[in-house]
């Protein structure tokens, strides 16, 4: 089942890729997901979720099949299975990143195979769930972006106003693309589990500059900036999958009720 | 399946479940008539660690007037619901929702509070409660407050309960004489509604003075149905009066799509439904 999903952030398509490129400051905006492992393309992760009655403990893994800065996409394929066995599922997810009217538009198209008992559920409440996950999310991102846009506007490149929206992959000018982050040669994998979760409160002032080459972060930092690339989506797939296996067992409870 | 492990704890008045609540921390669960809990947890869908059963708390259950109110205790079941003679003469509504829940096996065990802090929008109960303009009272730690029906639900499976915090009544303003009806659309008896219409009016001499209406399923909440009710005040029902009225069913709805049904459908169905609820509560 394919499920699509926007989301618009009031801010330049460079610095919402960056930021969701940086998993430290968007970390926080996905709730309940934590990063277990990452293994090169590979990772794993956790979420947590808690609707009504029903609260599960999901595990979920993947690989991330492509990445084009220029196209602003990203692809990632997960799987996952809850931590009780209550069910699996199986998702390919792609983050479209395209510029809007005075903001970057973003669209997560899931392509979503589901076996055993949540088979049975429909797409309504799946893509429900998941679009408030989105919202949330694109909410808490547009907090984030825009104190740090009015701290650094020197970083900023000159706005060029691309009309057209509708073009799935709007090319970003050279002068759009923020500088990139220098990236370690070796990259030892993190481990950590909670490198995502405690809650980042740091004022704006702290992270000044969105664009320019951050000052040497804190340990922790560092491997977040191994990996720094696809570690929302990497967080973003075990959501939905999640929230897809929720949304089963949502499905499953009204069943048993009949 | 069996459950994960957890405490059980019984108190048997209100106080000492609140406490039993709080002292279980925030994975504990409050067991009511335990007919959508019990399958989750049979499933392993949830672990808490504790269960506070209330199943033994008396003050919580039955259904008594209070002047003008009607107040009916969280744990009163549906089947106690449907027999009220109270609730028949000053909530209808209600009494007409209850006779579709489910079976009367779930009936005889599941409970108003209970379905109500479950907050299923495919449930039957939350629209006649916002219809009716019910209030919530609710205990926790600090003791107890109101909630209006209209702001305590909060989305799918989402109430304005705390994690720490018990429903324990439902409080109707009476509205004795009015007429109502609850129409239901499914495809098995004994299922969740499709959609369904909740409608209660007075009526006087044939022309509806005041009209109560509310939609289970268009939305992750119930909706209440404002358009239909003004289109409504006023007039004199007839076939042309009511259809006007029920155009106006699924204005602002922002129903699911599964299996069942998709956008379109049930905003179809919110209007035709609407149009017999009104048709059956103000007999035209």
């Amino acid at each position: 089942m394919r499920l699509d999903h926007e989301f618009t952030v009031p801010a330049p398509i460079g610095e919402v890729w960056q930021a969701v490129v940086d998993p430290e400051r968007v970390a926080p905006c996905m709730p309940g997901a934590t990063l277990t492992k990452v293994e090169g393309d590979r990772f794993s992760g956790t979420v947590k979720v808690k609707l009504g009655p029903i609260s599960l403990l999901y595990k979920g893994n993947g690989e991330f099949l492509e990445k084009d800065e220029k196209a602003h996409k990203v692809t990632i394929k997960a799987s996952g299975k809850d931590s009780r066995g209550a069910g699996t599922a199986a998702a390919t997810v792609t983050l479209t990143l395209t510029e809007a009217d005075g903001g970057t538009h973003g669209t997560v198209a899931t392509d979503l195979a589901i076996t055993g008992k949540p088979a049975q559920f429909g797409r309504g409440l799946i893509s429900e769930v998941g679009g408030k996950i989105l919202d949330t999310f694109a909410g808490c991102l547009s907090g984030k972006l825009a104190p740090a846009e009015a701290a650094a506007p020197v970083a900023e490149p000159a706005a060029e106003p691309v009309p057209d929206r509708a073009g799935p992959a709007a090319e970003p000018t050279a002068t759009a693309e923020p500088v990139a982050k220098p990236q370690p040669a070796v990259k030892p994998a993190p481990t950590t589990a909670e490198i995502n979760t405690e809650p980042k409160a740091k004022p704006a002032a702290d992270r000044p500059a969105l664009h320019s080459v951050p000052a040497p972060p804190e340990t922790e930092a560092i491997d977040l900036l191994d990996y720094a690339g696809q570690s929302v989506l990497k967080r973003l797939a075990p959501v939905l999958i999640a929230v897809a296996a929720v949304a089963g067992l949502v499905a499953i409870v009204r069943a048993l009720r009949k | 399946m069996i459950p994960a492990p957890f405490d059980y704890v019984r108190p048997s008045t209100v106080d000492e479940a609140v406490q039993a609540l709080a002292a279980a921390g925030e994975d504990a669960k409050v067991l009511a008539g335990g007919q959508s809990l019990l399958p989750v947890l049979r499933m392993r869908l949830a672990a808490p660690t504790t269960l506070v059963d209330l199943g033994r708390v008396a003050e919580l259950r039955g259904v008594r007037e209070d002047g003008d109110t009607l107040v009916i205790g969280a744990m009163t079941t549906h089947y106690d619901v449907q027999r009220d003679a109270l609730v028949a003469e000053h909530a209808a509504l209600l009494k007409g929702a209850t006779d579709t829940v489910a079976d009367p096996q779930i009936r005889h065990r599941g409970t108003l509070g209970g379905a109500i802090a479950h907050a299923d929008p495919a449930g039957d109960l939350l629209a006649p409660v916002l219809a009716l303009d019910a209030s919530l009272v609710v205990a926790g730690p600090s003791g107890r407050r109101t909630v209006p029906a209209a702001d305590f639900f909060r989305d799918l499976f989402t109430t304005a309960l705390a994690p720490d915090e018990l429903l324990v009544e439902i409080r109707i303003p009476k509205h004795t004489g009015w007429r109502a009806h609850y129409e239901k659309f499914n495809r098995v008896t004994q299922a969740w509604s499709m959609v369904a219409v909740a409608v209660t009016v007075r009526t006087e001499a044939g022309v509806i003075e005041e009209a109560r209406v509310a939609l289970t399923n268009m939305g992750s909440t119930p909706v209440r149905a404002s358009g239909v009710e003004s289109a409504l005040v006023g007039v004199q029902a007839s076939a042309d009066s009511i259809a006007a009225a029920a155009s106006h069913a699924a204005e602002g709805t922002n129903p699911p799509v599964d299996g069942n049904a998709d956008v379109e459908y049930r905003r179809h169905l919110a209007k035709v439904l609407t149009g017999r609820a009104i048709a059956a509560a103000a007999g035209a």
